[in-house]
């Protein structure tokens, strides 16, 4: 008897634990559409590490907005998985979620994830992303080319799409610009600060009155980084590039000086509050995205200075991401993800939507290029300024180069121990290099530092 | 089944197999979520095992070269994880000491009979409350009241004290101190409960006699209650030290896991976590808990062997 019940007992745990484990498959019905040939999954699973492009497959894709989290598109839900990407974060949950599609239930599995320029290597040569022409992602003559090259294999496989295409730009405050410059007009700003000899001038003139060259020093980093002629790492090895050196000179030299408000993360408080109509500084750094969705602050509307603010081309070009899709391999919804990725790079029609509603530069030249020329066409951001015209001509020259699959966090670590040199809490710049040295050693077992 | 039962011969029953029955479930939870791990890290120690990108590197064995590789020192000269043990104890030793002297005296000033402070309750729930909220949105919320445009610093400038914004959060002495504050105000309740416990636990007719000789309180404190409470005192020291050996959240929110600045908030754990980051690397992180253990054991028996003594 109790021996029965023992064995009951324990055949009612391995029962509920299998239960939780192994759901039986949905019976799937007939889908309406006849379009769709085979019966695909009914959950299209979206990872991303912030909202950018989850609300744009809201307004323009989706049929219905459920919640933050879920979208309906006919009988299918599309539900969102958001990591930060600060610190690796997104790439270490979304490498766990990779390496276990094989073993996840339909609805379980990746369908399609983004990624940055920082990291995209890392997936685009692994298998867990597949070749989009095979499902139906073939149209690539719009597009810019260094998204296409940027997201394939070593062998040229395309393996996603971007929504964008990211030139970037200064992006100043008119009214300083004005007491500082005695101008706010684009060509003229450019032409004061056309090179960086150039522009450490208009920073000591902006001193004098006052005010800030930049925000933090953070903010040029980019520029220096995405013009660096060597990659991170060079056979295997750790590379400090001598372009990273020369912006290691130019912040030293900033805070000496005091051309800047802070030496903060550029996404920290400290930065972002000098977005304020309050803010002291003049120049900004960034791409489209960078001032419609990460400048909330200076849209803010009581604190906030819309339309006080201009693009031009700064004193070196460069560019600055953006967001790739990527197929993930093993997705069920093959026919959506592709439906999702040609929408966003082919329908003319969205592609209009994101240049005129939300102020991107889309990754459509047909597009974008009508609006470059279109004189009605501007952005109440910018004060009436067409960005279309400034970032057409900047996008002809992006070269993708230079980019390994360590970036992010290349680019991160530097940034955090170099500024405690410039804060004074390290003794020289080699002691931040050290530490710095010291934090790819610990986080990447496969770099050799010397 | 009938007949199996009805056997004279064996009526004595025995209940000690009850006993083991039911602490059995214990040792299966055990054996499973904590055995097991400690030891598959023990084995992982002596292992190349990571993940590059995607692809899994390992596992290979490469017998002591994690630990080799663990005291090696670095392009500065020193060995990592020495500084980084150096600060794990002065960050747990900057919080613990206040935490121990405050704890005691409101422990003393609680269980007093003489003083009978009124609304105990209340105030044992208030300085109990911060160790309810999360470590990590502790750190979180100074995170944001320190900022160089945080509410402190708003206060500092326009009541005229700074001039400029303090960079809180950049500067070593700040960055310590205030580790050192959270994980005093996050501790001092608890600790103050156990010690209170331990107090109440002594035997009241010996602080009564020795008032009656005309004992002071300090002789009473010394003579009477700390010798009584050592025990206890030695259970709440020695979680405390295992507990700051293990300080991991408070820092790593604050500092954004980066241990700033120059390292001098980066705890053990936090370098373990380092390892098991982006590149899971199972053989160097294996080898720092291992060092971690061994620390530990040490440490806890010699307290436990200096203290005891007297």
């Amino acid at each position: 008897m109790k021996k029965l019940f023992t064995a009951m007992i324990a055949l009612l745990m391995v029962i509920s634990l299998a239960a939780c484990t192994s759901k039986p498959a949905e019976p799937t019905t007939p889908t309406e559409e006849p379009s769709a040939e085979v019966a695909e999954g009914k959950v299209l699973n979206v990872w991303t590490w912030n909202t950018e492009f989850w609300d744009f497959l809201g307004k323009y894709y989706a049929d219905e907005v459920v919640d933050e989290y879920t979208l309906k598109k006919g009988d299918v839900t599309i539900k969102r998985t958001t990591y930060p990407s600060d610190g690796g974060a997104y790439q270490d949950a979304l490498d766990a979620a990779l390496l276990n599609q094989a073993n996840a239930a339909d609805d379980e599995k990746v369908d399609l994830f983004l990624a940055e320029a920082d990291y995209i290597l890392k997936y685009t040569n692994s298998d867990a992303t597949m070749d989009v022409k095979t499902i139906g992602v073939t149209d690539f003559s719009n597009t810019y080319p260094y998204t296409v090259e940027a997201a394939s294999d070593a062998n040229g496989v395309v393996k996603g799409v971007s929504f964008q295409c990211c030139p970037a730009a200064v992006i100043y405050r008119r009214s300083i610009a004005k007491d500082v410059l005695g101008t706010d007009d684009p060509a003229e700003v450019q032409a004061a600060m056309s090179d960086w000899d150039k522009f450490n001038e208009v920073a000591a003139a902006a001193k004098a009155k006052g005010y800030y060259m930049i925000p933090t020093t953070n903010a040029t980093y980019r520029v220096y980084s995405n013009n660096a002629t060597s990659p991170w790492v060079v056979d295997g090895k750790l590379n400090i590039d001598a372009n990273i050196e020369k912006w290691m000179d130019q912040s030293e030299e900033y805070v000496k000086n005091g051309y800047t408000a802070y030496t903060s993360n550029i996404w920290g408080d400290e930065a972002t509050s000098e977005m304020f109509a309050s803010g002291k500084s003049l120049c900004f750094f960034g791409p489209a995205w960078y001032f419609n969705f990460s400048m909330t602050n200076a849209q803010d509307p009581e604190k906030g200075c819309s339309g006080d603010w201009a693009i031009c081309q700064g004193p070196q070009a460069w560019f600055w991401g953006g967001t790739w899709m990527l197929a993930a391999t093993g997705t069920d919804n093959p026919t959506m993800v592709a439906e999702i990725m040609n929408t966003f790079i082919n329908d003319e029609k969205v592609c209009d939507a994101l240049v005129v509603n939300e102020a991107q530069f889309s990754n459509n030249q047909k597009v974008n290029n009508k609006y470059a020329t279109d004189p009605n066409f501007g952005s109440e951001f910018l004060g009436g300024q067409n960005p279309n015209e400034v970032f057409a001509e900047l996008a002809k020259n992006i070269k993708f180069q230079n980019v390994t699959s360590y970036d992010q966090l290349c680019n991160e670590g530097l940034q955090t121990y170099f500024t405690e040199y410039l804060d004074g809490q390290v003794a020289t710049r080699e002691d931040a290099i050290n530490n710095f040295k010291d934090y790819i050693r610990t986080t990447y077992p496969s770099i050799t530092v010397e | 089944m009938e007949k199996g039962t009805s056997s004279p011969k064996t009526r004595s029953i025995s209940y000690a197999k009850w006993g083991y029955i039911f602490i059995l479930p214990f040792f299966i939870v055990y054996a499973i979520f904590t055995l097991y791990p400690q030891l598959l890290t023990v084995y992982n120690s002596f292992f190349e095992y990571y993940r590059d990108g995607l692809t899994v590197v390992g596992p290979n064995f490469v017998g002591l070269a994690n630990y080799k590789a663990l005291f090696t020192a670095n392009s500065a000269g020193y060995v990592p994880i020495f500084k980084f043990l150096g600060n794990t104890i002065w960050l747990w030793v900057i919080g613990a000491l206040p935490q121990f002297t405050i704890a005691m005296l409101l422990a003393l000033f609680f269980t007093s009979t003489r003083l009978n402070i009124k609304g105990q309750q209340f105030f044992k729930t208030v300085i109990y409350m911060p160790n309810l909220i999360m470590a990590s949105a502790f750190a979180m919320l100074f995170f944001a009241l320190f900022s160089q445009v945080g509410p402190v610093n708003q206060l500092l400038v326009s009541s005229g004290i700074t001039q400029q914004p303090i960079n809180f959060l950049g500067m070593r002495i700040y960055v310590q101190s205030l580790i050192g504050l959270m994980n005093f105000l996050m501790w001092f309740g608890n600790t103050t409960i156990l010690l209170m416990a331990g107090i109440q636990g002594i035997d009241e007719s010996l602080f009564e006699s020795a008032r009656l000789d005309g004992s002071t309180s300090t002789q009473v404190f010394f003579n009477i209650t700390m010798p009584l409470l050592m025990p206890i005192f030695i259970y709440v020291f020695i979680t405390s030290m295992i507990g700051g050996i293990q300080m991991f959240d408070v820092p790593q929110v604050l500092t954004n896991g980066h241990g700033i600045p120059d390292n001098t908030s980066t705890t053990l754990i936090m370098y373990l976590n380092n390892f098991l980051g982006i590149s899971k690397n199972y053989g160097m992180a294996g080898a720092v808990s291992m060092l971690l253990f061994v620390i530990t054991a040490v440490l806890s028996t010699f307290v436990f062997k200096t203290i005891n003594k007297k």
